[in-house]
């Protein structure tokens, strides 16, 4: 229907900056399977729990609308930080009181689990937060930048920055230290790693750490990009990042990246050129086709960057 | 040997997702045992203390609303002004103090969202009790559509205050609902159909002088039928469509549809659906795109005080239609009003007169059927059969009766507009029949 130029930009850039939420997300479900093979169903209820996380912190520092001067950073790295350490801490627990145990159970016990776990998620978010959508203050000043006739808000910009600096910041962690070459060996071989003295429990442990912070800063700038949460919106979010995953080469973590915004774009420009209704179907028939035609997905699972 | 470890993985996956659909059904009949639990005492102090002899019979009318989650603001409400209707009959001494009127309250909630499968559970549960004899309820459409077959097959009679989908009574969606006995109808309700709403919405929009409007609507049985009565009666009158999309449930990202809505410049934007289903965020993330000066126009699922909350400042401008008349505002609530608030602390919702309309046209049909059997117990069909030829009934919201699709006689819609963060009532419209 009705296109134009500047419409076409525009979507390109909301499509950007959905993927950039979609690509935080996958990156935590590509390392947690790249490491135990198990898809962590409860991982995009650890992102909404980011959102409340930093929401708790934004309404015990009093900020209920946008800060500027210095004060900006105190709050933004507080409710960011604030909301990484717990989520990160809350992906531990959970690896140890539900997964850990049934690490050598056939694959299906496992991933029950990480479904239980997400309705456990959920529901204690009902309970703390109730049913309806609850507003996020905005925080971060939001001007809106016009090139031409399309105008790009700030937020936007945060989102897919960030959204790239920590996958380049988890990648060179991966490649260059010490812990994440034991993250590596022990996801190519969990009993040769132990035979040659790497704590399997502390890498393990260590990936859900770093996975579900990712998540926790997904949850905060959600919460900014959307200026509101609500205790389900994992479900869907979580969905999307698992197929964003899949379609980079799940275990990947630049194909993660590379999964999520391309669903983004995916999903904005069928909203323009289709209908909105539609985005769905398309987004989840491509991915049956990029799982029989390319299995392993587009990047692959590249073994050198497998976490 | 990777792939094949991770497809398999996949496939499990997707089973145990399906497996997952299932709980979410069968967790509802906790919530509403739960919820009959927690409410029904509410309904036996004023029993109790109707009359000395309150050792009589038991009839129960069921209510089944959505009385938790974000439907909960308009779900409350609702029960409540049934519940009044039932504690005011027994009070009065009801069939001479020889029967006692009991509720049973059912909640149709889901994951925090009005759920078919938990309303046809709630029902299921009603017909089972040979002591219920009538039920008012449910709020949403689509739950309707998995109650109606049950009450038809059961002849329980049902009246809904607040359900406005056309297929409910009229045409051969209608037919199709009535299963088991496809010539009676046992479904009624007090308030009008979206045909006339949404007429009644697009004629108020062209009066609002907007020429362009874009559509956009949740999919749902309510919100689409809405929209599409909407969409070519606001054609009809002059108006031009830009476009008409439809949004998916749990969606939390509607700038790429605004996005394209704005490129169309409409005049306004109209959307069909109700508050849990995305209508608040979409009004909320207009400001997004630029659209924050663009008004919004809905049906009664937007008139909620959730819709205020979720839009926060952009709830203003915003126009919706009530399929009732504004209680609030007529003589004949006056005294359903203040006994209202005497009794629950608050002020009514937009469908609590209805509701208590709806329970009382069940009480008269009870009370009649008993006079009528000599004092004995009378089964559902002598009610249906009562309900079925209720005429000329006085009630707070005027006078009702019934046609033979089960549609009121007496159909009222008030517009509302939201200024100031608060909705104010906007033009009061009779409709013809």
């Amino acid at each position: 229907m009705h296109l134009d130029g500047a419409t076409l930009l525009q979507q390109l850039i909301n499509g950007l900056s959905q993927g950039g939420i979609y690509a935080l997300i996958a990156l935590g479900y590509t390392m947690v399977y790249g490491i135990i093979e198990l898809i962590n169903f409860a991982h995009g209820d650890v992102y909404t729990l980011g959102t409340f996380f930093s929401l708790a912190v934004l309404s015990l520092l009093g900020v209920t609308g946008v800060v500027s001067g210095p004060m900006l950073i105190v709050v933004v790295a507080a409710a960011i930080l604030a909301a990484m350490i717990l989520c990160g801490l809350t992906g531990v627990l959970i690896e140890r009181l539900a997964y850990r145990r049934l690490r050598n159970a056939p694959k299906l016990a496992p991933l029950i689990t990480a479904i239980g776990m997400s309705f456990i998620l959920e529901n204690l978010m009902l309970y703390w937060r109730g049913p309806s959508p609850v507003p996020f203050p905005q925080v971060i000043p939001n001007p809106e930048i016009a090139l031409g006739a399309v105008t790009v808000q700030a937020k936007q910009i945060i989102v897919v920055l960030l959204a790239v600096v920590l996958m380049l910041l988890l990648q060179s962690f991966v490649l260059n230290t010490r812990l994440g070459k034991a993250m590596r060996a022990t996801a190519q071989d969990k009993d040769a790693a132990q035979l040659m003295g790497i704590d399997i429990n502390t890498t393990i442990a260590l990936t859900f750490l770093i996975g579900s912070a990712l998540a926790g800063a997904a949850g905060f700038v959600s919460g900014v990009y959307y200026g509101s949460t609500w205790f389900f919106n994992g479900f869907a979010a979580g969905l999307k990042a698992f197929t964003a995953a899949v379609l980079g080469g799940i275990g990947n973590i630049a194909g993660a990246m590379l999964g999520g915004f391309l669903i983004g774009l995916i999903e904005a420009l069928t909203t323009q050129f289709i209908g909105d209704q539609w985005s769905n179907v398309l987004v989840f028939s491509i991915l049956v086709i990029v799982l029989i035609f390319r299995p392993s997905g587009i990047l692959g699972e590249s073994l050198p960057a497998k976490v | 040997m990777r792939f094949s470890s991770f497809s398999r993985t996949a496939g499990a996956a997707a089973l145990a997702a399906a497996l997952a659909a299932c709980s979410n059904t069968s967790s509802t009949t906790t919530t509403s045992s739960t919820t009959a639990g927690g409410s029904s005492p509410a309904a036996s102090p004023a029993a109790a203390g109707s009359s000395g002899a309150a050792s009589g019979t038991t009839i129960k009318i069921g209510i089944d609303f959505p009385l938790s989650g974000q439907d909960a603001a308009v779900g409350r409400p609702s029960a409540n002004g049934a519940l009044l209707a039932i504690e005011q009959a027994n009070a009065a001494g009801f069939a001479g103090g020889k029967y006692t009127l009991s509720a049973v309250v059912l909640d149709d909630t889901v994951q925090g969202k009005h759920d078919p499968a938990a309303g046809a559970q709630n029902v299921k549960t009603l017909i089972a009790d040979p002591a219920v004899l009538a039920m008012v309820g449910p709020y949403n459409s689509n739950v309707a559509k998995a109650e109606i077959p049950l009450t038809n097959d059961a002849g329980l009679a049902q009246i809904s205050p607040a359900n406005t989908n056309d297929g409910l009574t009229i045409g051969d969606d209608a037919k199709k609902l009535r299963t088991a006995h496809p010539d009676t109808n046992a479904y009624f309700r007090v308030c009008t159909r979206d045909s006339r709403q949404g007429l009644a919405l697009a004629q108020f929009a062209r009066k609002l002088g907007w020429k362009k409007v874009y559509v956009i609507d949740d999919n749902e049985t309510y919100g689409k039928g809405l929209a599409d009565v909407f969409d070519p009666s606001f054609q009809k009158l002059g108006g031009t469509v830009l476009g008409h999309d439809h949004i998916t449930a749990n969606q939390q990202d509607f700038k790429a549809l605004l996005t394209k809505v704005k490129s169309t410049q409409p005049d306004a934007v109209f959307y069909g659906g109700d508050v849990s289903t995305g209508g608040g965020l979409l009004r909320e993330q207009m400001a997004d795109v630029g659209m924050s000066k663009t008004p919004f126009m809905g049906g009664d699922g937007i008139g909620t005080s959730e819709f205020l909350k979720v839009a926060g400042p952009m709830a203003n401008q915003t126009y919706y239609s009530i399929a009732a008349p504004d209680a609030a505002k007529l003589p004949s609530a006056s005294a359903f009003v203040a006994a209202y608030r005497k009794r629950f602390g608050s002020d009514i919702g937009a469908y609590s007169a209805n509701s208590y309309t709806a329970a009382k046209i069940e009480i008269a049909a009870i009370a009649k059927a008993i006079q009528d059997d000599g004092g004995k117990l009378p089964s559902r069909a002598d009610v249906l059969k009562n309900v079925a030829a209720t005429n000329g009934f006085a009630s707070p919201i005027g006078t009702i009766g019934f046609d033979a699709d089960g549609d009121t006689t007496a159909p009222i819609l008030t517009l509302k507009r939201v200024q100031n963060g608060q909705p104010v009532t906007y033009d009061q419209l009779v409709l013809k029949t």
